[in-house]
């Protein structure tokens, strides 16, 4: 309450001009209606310019179908992988000291660096039909590059930081102590984890996740090196969107743009609502901690 | 349960946090680790526990090696100087924690867990307060119900490491008093740090003081207080005067200390300082600089000749019928002091 209060009561001595104000919000409104606002509405604007009727049908067809399930099968596998990997590297980081540690938050940053088309140049060379796994993985008949598994792996390697990231400093800053006094009562490794560790982090969590679905459904990069873009198989939306839009079928390209654009909103929102909970949340604790 | 630690020794890179100690907590004793932080006293204390890995030494728990013993089956309890609560749980969870999370055989039913959790916040005086989350209590509340959910795993230890640190001066006091009759109701072997001498002395049966990751002196509060083994322990435990015999020639001899060589220096605390208006044999002359009252006792600033301070107490009663005043020239001399060598390092 106190902060509210005294940024709420502003006089002359604190404030510029104003209309240095206005020039400032102008600017920055501009900026955000140029660069966001007025893409976001062009999309939804081509989308239905040839009315419900086209639209429905552009979204309808089975490729469109197709790529649609594909891109939502890919995060379904990815981002719980990326969970589990994301969390114990976190954990692993955060709270235990060990040699090599630098080098391993390093790593975990590496898909951040690297482009998304060499990160799916990579797994070509390693899984492709001329790469180091390429022959045995022909002579056993698996196949990695230009199918679903090789589109989960490109989609995971981009996306492995976000949870990762998201939750190093979270945990770093809560220490180890409740989990050494949890240690003490007598918890076992995996009860500390699911009864002290994980309840501390669930909303830092949860916006990883967020984040890391969001970018798994929309990775073009890597995934357009490694998928082949067969319709109706290897295609998912981003790459779908792509071809028609080079096929000049403007109103389906737009479409399929649109339920994107549509997840990402929907992401927007629930990442909001999260980070709204963990506001009010760390709010009670302040103010809980002032009332006493 | 005895403790007894064996040559015990941990480095931290080119740290020296404990130089091969050796110690015996008798079985329920309340024994404070006293010194200055860096000496090592909280190491040793996370040793006892589990929490740290000695480097070399072994600790014996009622007569067995404990030294590889994993911290879940030391049943110690172990309260945090910042508590360590768990944030997401309330205050009666908290305490619940070390009962649910024992193996199924040995785990107590629901209604055994609510009564043995809700004795125990009785035994706190914390009842009223199950239901709320550690981030609504206090800071003196907070670590009476970590000392409550240490407790409840009734464990044949109790640690408790700098437990009044983080609190302020008057429920500091009142903990301290409270934790002592707790510990004469429990009667658990206990072993608690601190950097503060008042509450190693109020508290404790016996007084480990430490410095620099040895152990200077262990005795009871009396003991260390009245006959420091060391001149660390001499100035730790209150203020103390410093004479050096080669500066204040004669003056280290007076009481039952002769003088040891040119190189003595006399330890004589600001209470034993005697002042006579009049010159006597083996006195010094002081001038007194300040005169403060603090409370029950009155304290005189005074300095040398050479320019060397010097701390006085009196009592009020005594200052009443002296009336001491500053700029005044007194003769001073202590009715007891020790003697150290100078080599002596501190």
């Amino acid at each position: 309450m106190q902060a509210v209060s005294t940024t709420a009561v502003r006089s002359a001595a604190t404030q510029e001009a104003v209309w240095v104000c206005w020039l400032l919000l102008t600017g920055a409104l501009l900026f955000l209606g140029f660069f966001l606002v007025l893409p976001l509405v062009s999309i939804f604007a081509e989308a239905l310019r040839k009315g419900w009727a086209l639209y429905w049908e552009a979204l309808k067809e089975p490729d469109a179908l197709s790529a649609l399930q594909l891109t939502l099968t890919v995060t379904l596998i990815s981002v719980p992988i990326n969970l589990v990997f994301g969390v114990a590297a976190a954990w692993a980081i955060a709270k235990f000291d060990f040699k090599g540690k630098s080098l391993l938050i390093t790593l975990i940053d590496l898909p951040f660096s690297v482009s998304p088309v060499v990160a799916g140049l990579i797994y070509v060379l390693i899984f492709g039909a001329q790469g180091w796994l390429g022959p045995w993985l022909q002579a056993h008949d698996i196949k990695i590059i230009f199918a679903v598994p090789g589109i989960v792996l490109a989609t995971m390697f981009v996306t492995f930081p976000f949870i990762a990231r998201e939750l190093i400093p979270l945990m770093e800053a809560q220490g180890t102590e409740e989990e050494q006094a949890a240690m003490v009562l007598g918890a076992s490794g995996w009860q500390t984890f699911w009864k002290i560790t994980l309840p501390n982090i669930k909303w830092g969590l949860l916006y990883g996740v967020i984040l890391c679905n969001a970018r798994a459904m929309g990775e073009f990069g890597a995934v357009s090196v490694v998928s082949g873009h067969i319709r109706g198989m290897t295609n998912t939306t981003p790459l779908h969107v792509e071809i028609l839009y080079n096929e000049y079928n403007f109103v389906a390209s737009f479409a399929c743009a649109s339920i994107l654009a549509l997840l990402a909103l929907v992401t927007l929102v629930a990442k909001t609502w999260v980070e709204w909970q963990t506001e009010r949340q760390m709010a009670a604790e302040r103010a809980a901690v002032y009332e006493t | 349960m005895s403790i007894e630690i064996q040559s015990i020794a941990k480095q931290f890179g080119s740290f020296t946090a404990l130089d091969k100690v050796n110690l015996k907590v008798e079985t329920g004793e309340l024994l404070a680790l006293l010194g200055p932080s860096g000496c090592g006293k909280t190491t040793l204390l996370r040793i006892i526990a589990g929490l740290e890995t000695p480097d070399g030494g072994q600790i014996l728990f009622h007569g067995e090696d404990a030294t590889d013993t994993h911290v879940r089956e030391r049943q110690v309890g172990f309260v945090f100087q910042h508590y360590a609560l768990f944030r997401h749980m309330t205050v009666f969870e908290n305490v619940a924690f070390g009962l649910r999370v024992r193996p199924k055989h040995t785990r107590p039913n629901n209604t055994e867990i609510k009564r043995r959790v809700h004795e125990l916040l009785n035994l706190v005086q914390l009842d009223w307060l199950a239901d709320r989350y550690p981030a609504q209590l206090s800071g003196g509340q907070r670590q009476r119900i970590a000392l409550a959910r240490a407790l409840a795993v009734e464990p044949k230890v109790l640690l408790l490491d700098e437990p009044f640190g983080a609190l302020d001066t008057k429920v500091r006091k009142e903990l301290r008093r409270w934790l002592k009759r707790l510990h004469e109701e429990v009667h658990v072997t206990s072993v608690f740090v601190t950097h503060d001498q008042e509450e190693a002395l109020e508290v404790a049966d016996r007084v480990v003081v430490m410095n620099k990751g040895r152990i200077e002196q262990v005795g009871t509060p009396e003991q260390v207080y009245d006959t420091p083994a060391t001149p660390f322990v001499y100035q730790f435990l209150g203020d103390v005067n410093l004479f050096h015999s080669r500066v204040h020639g004669g003056f280290a001899q007076v009481g039952e200390h002769p003088v040891a060589g040119d190189g003595a220096v006399a330890y004589v605390r600001p209470h034993d300082i005697e002042l006579l208006r009049e010159p006597a044999p083996q006195t010094l002359v002081a001038k007194i600089d300040h005169v403060r009252a603090i409370g029950s006792i009155v304290r005189l600033e005074l300095s040398l000749e050479n320019g060397d301070p010097v701390e006085a107490e009196l009592s009020r009663d005594a200052y009443a019928v002296q009336r001491y005043a500053s700029g005044e020239r007194v003769y001073i001399r202590p009715r007891s002091a020790r003697v150290f060598a100078e080599d002596y390092a501190i």
